[in-house]
């Protein structure tokens, strides 16, 4: 009992007047009795104890419930909050189907290519759609639902537009993309190959698929009659031409080392009234209506060659003595118009030659040689700003005059003073000891010249009196070589022999160019003002077996041999470039039947190294 | 070279009956045939592509379809397909 000590105060009127702050809270939760109840498994150890306490505990306050105090069994409710309704609403989830088909290609696609996972063609869905409802499912669900039309003629006219709109930036853009140009082109070649089917075949040595559908043209049958006979016989399977390259003349031509089905044609006229600029076509063997890449030059392309360490670097001599070496993968170039000590006059020849290194002995090392105008025999490599080059040797007049016959001793001496130099007209590489290379020049002279040595020519071989065109080794007899030159004779020469082992002429015309034929070795084709004439040794070393005259007002200019078909590759001064297939020429490979009479005996020596 | 030039050469070659480009869509979008053939062309060519490639890929994943020709009675079908876009070209070869 505690006195409570109050205070009263007296209440004023202000006092009254006060606002006077009350706050209430909660207080705590204060605990008084905390007895959480406890869980036992039924499964548990002590199971049996607590249910047997349960038991005891239940039947001592059943018994003792009458009249004892002691435990009362009493309810408690526990205190529910009030409840409140409260109404939300949400957008509605848009459910949409799809389906997919799983493949070897999804899996393989989600695994290992998961970047290009979003550009690989979609999932097959399961229902068929037409094109226009077959749009992405992004754009709408309710378009998913048109089922096997084909026609876009039932859609509205706003989707039509958009469509359409679609339809133009698409066109933009595929017109740009790289790819839809390797497909078109790829295209085109297709396209070409029904057409052109039997001569691709025929030039590949493939069986020539008869057409079951085609009606038998009566007129075809005659003309192969003519190459079924006996008699050697060229059979014209197509014409590389173009409007770009018509009534330009065919100046070279060259296959790329890597692919041979790349034909790379040099065009230019020789003559200066009439200067175009230059022009090279690469064409490929599987399309002949067009070419695959166009590289316009400078001025006319005089000589070239692919490279073989870099199969799409392409070296282009010019009339004006420049050199430029073209990518036809990219459009990088690189010219020797910079370098100081570029040619003065055309750049006759241009070789790519693989050297080996004396020091590894393992390495080729590829070099770049040209023969021009000047003399001088150069050899090539890139620099800062282009090309440079060194001259590996300078064609002198003076040197041969020791060889004439001792009665011109008034000309010794005249000619010994003016030691200019004659151009070099033609450069060829020995097939097999790539140091050892002839060279042809303006004076009529042959030098056989070492790669290591440019001041002294090795040999020298005299017999043409007017300049050498064409110089070319047998690439399957070792030893041996052709000459050919304007004085209308070609000349056969073995290595170590200072006269020629034979001589052809058949036309009184220039010889402009000869190859020896990559498969037969007694084998060669000429190409003379007007005419191609192909020789077989063979069969007769006084005339051509097979001569094929130009067409009117048009000469021929070039000729080459792919290697692995009996085809040959003529080019003329119109621009067009005609495959031709040998037939008939008699002969297995590059066996020579050495029994075989008809064979004079001063040939056969030459080519018992067989 | 642009590709306009290239689809001018083709459609002048020889036995070339029509050409469609056709986009991702299956729409048409450059044509030389009339409207409701290349629409035909186009769907139809679509899903005989899509079914095609599917087929190369499940034999061979890495592999894929670069070329699809459909040689009937009158003439060729030529289908060059790509991820986004078909070209295809009617020929007739034996003109």
């Amino acid at each position: 009992y505690q006195k409570k000590n109050t205070v009263t105060e007296h209440v004023t009127g202000d006092m009254l007047n006060e606002h006077i702050h009350i706050c209430i809270s909660e207080t705590e939760n204060i605990s008084l009795l905390d007895i959480p109840s406890t869980l036992v498994s039924v499964e548990a150890d002590d199971a049996e104890t607590i249910l047997e306490r349960n038991r005891r505990y239940a039947e001592v306050a059943c018994r003792n419930r009458m009249g004892r105090d002691n435990y009362m069994d009493q309810a408690v409710q526990t205190l529910n909050g009030a409840a409140k309704n409260k109404q939300t609403q949400s957008d509605g989830v848009v459910m949409v189907d799809t389906a997919t088909t799983v493949t070897n290609w999804d899996l393989y696609n989600t695994w290992i290519r998961p970047e290009q996972h979003e550009a690989v063609c979609s999932p097959e869905p399961e229902r068929v759609d037409g094109p226009a409802a077959s749009l992405k499912a992004s754009r709408g669900s309710e378009m998913s639902v048109s089922v096997g039309s084909t026609a876009s003629t039932g859609n509205s006219e706003g989707r039509d537009a958009l469509l359409l709109l679609n339809a133009e930036s698409d066109l933009q853009w595929i017109k740009l993309s790289e790819k839809f140009q390797d497909c078109v082109r790829l295209m085109e070649k297709t396209v070409l190959r029904n057409t052109f089917q039997p001569k691709f075949a025929a030039y590949r040595h493939l069986p020539i698929l008869e057409d079951a559908d085609q009606q038998v043209e009566s007129g075809k049958v005659d003309v192969k009659e003519d190459t079924k006979g006996p008699h050697p016989a060229l059979e014209c399977l197509w014409a590389f031409s173009c409007e770009l390259t018509r009534g330009r003349s065919v100046s070279s031509m060259a296959l790329n080392k890597k692919n041979p089905d790349l034909l790379a044609v040099g065009y230019g006229e020789f003559d200066s009234s009439n200067q175009k600029p230059g022009l090279v076509c690469c064409w490929s063997f599987k399309n002949p209506m067009w070419p695959d890449h166009v590289i316009h030059c400078d001025s006319t392309v005089t000589s070239l060659d692919f490279s073989s360490n870099n199969p799409s670097q392409l070296a282009v001599g010019m009339l004006n003595g420049v050199i430029t070496i073209y990518n036809v993968q990219n459009q990088n170039s690189k010219s020797s118009s910079q370098c100081y000590r570029k040619h003065l006059g055309p750049v006759w020849q241009i070789r790519w030659i693989q050297q080996q290194l004396r020091l590894t002995g393992e390495e080729k090392v590829e070099a770049l040689i040209s023969a021009a105008e000047d003399g001088r025999i150069s050899k090539w490599f890139l620099s800062n700003n282009g090309l440079d080059c060194t001259d590996l040797m300078k064609l002198r007049k003076d040197i041969h005059t020791k060889k004439k016959t001792t009665e011109n001793k008034t000309e010794e001496r005249t000619e010994i003073v003016l030691s200019a130099l004659t151009p070099g007209l033609s450069l060829d590489f020995h097939p097999t000891d790539s140091s050892i290379y002839l060279v042809g020049t303006g004076e009529g002279l042959i030098h056989k010249c070492s790669s290591s040595n440019s001041q002294q020519f090795l040999e020298t071989y005299w017999k043409h009196f007017c300049p050498v065109t064409c110089v070319s080794w047998s690439p399957l007899s070792p030893d041996v070589f052709l000459s050919c030159s304007s004085d209308w004779t070609i000349h056969l020469w073995r290595q170590d022999h200072f006269c020629p082992v034979l001589s052809f002429t058949s036309t009184h015309r220039a010889v402009y160019d000869i190859k020896w034929s990559p498969k037969w070795a007694t084998v060669f084709g000429v190409i003379s003002e007007g005419q191609m004439q192909i020789w077989d040794l063979n069969s007769s070393i006084l005339d051509p077996i097979i001569v094929q005259s130009a067409g009117p007002g048009e000469t021929m200019t070039s000729l080459l041999f792919p290697s692995q078909t009996d085809c040959v590759l003529v080019g003329d001064s119109d621009g067009q470039v005609t495959v031709y297939q040998l037939h008939n020429l008699q002969r297995e490979s590059n066996q020579v039947k050495l029994r075989d009479k008809r064979i004079p005996s001063m040939v056969l020596p030459l080519f018992t190294s067989l | 070279m642009t590709i306009e030039e290239t689809l001018k050469r083709i459609e002048a070659h020889k036995g070339v009956i029509g050409t469609i480009v056709v986009n991702e869509e299956g729409i048409p979008i450059r044509t030389t045939l009339d409207n409701s053939t290349a629409v035909l062309y186009a769907g139809l060519l679509r899903h005989l592509t899509m079914k095609a490639r599917s087929t190369v890929r499940d034999i061979d994943p890495q592999n894929d379809l670069t070329f699809l020709r459909i040689r009937s009675k009158k003439h060729e079908i030529l289908v060059a397909p790509d991820n986004d876009f078909l070209l295809i070209v009617i020929q007739n070869p034996c003109e």
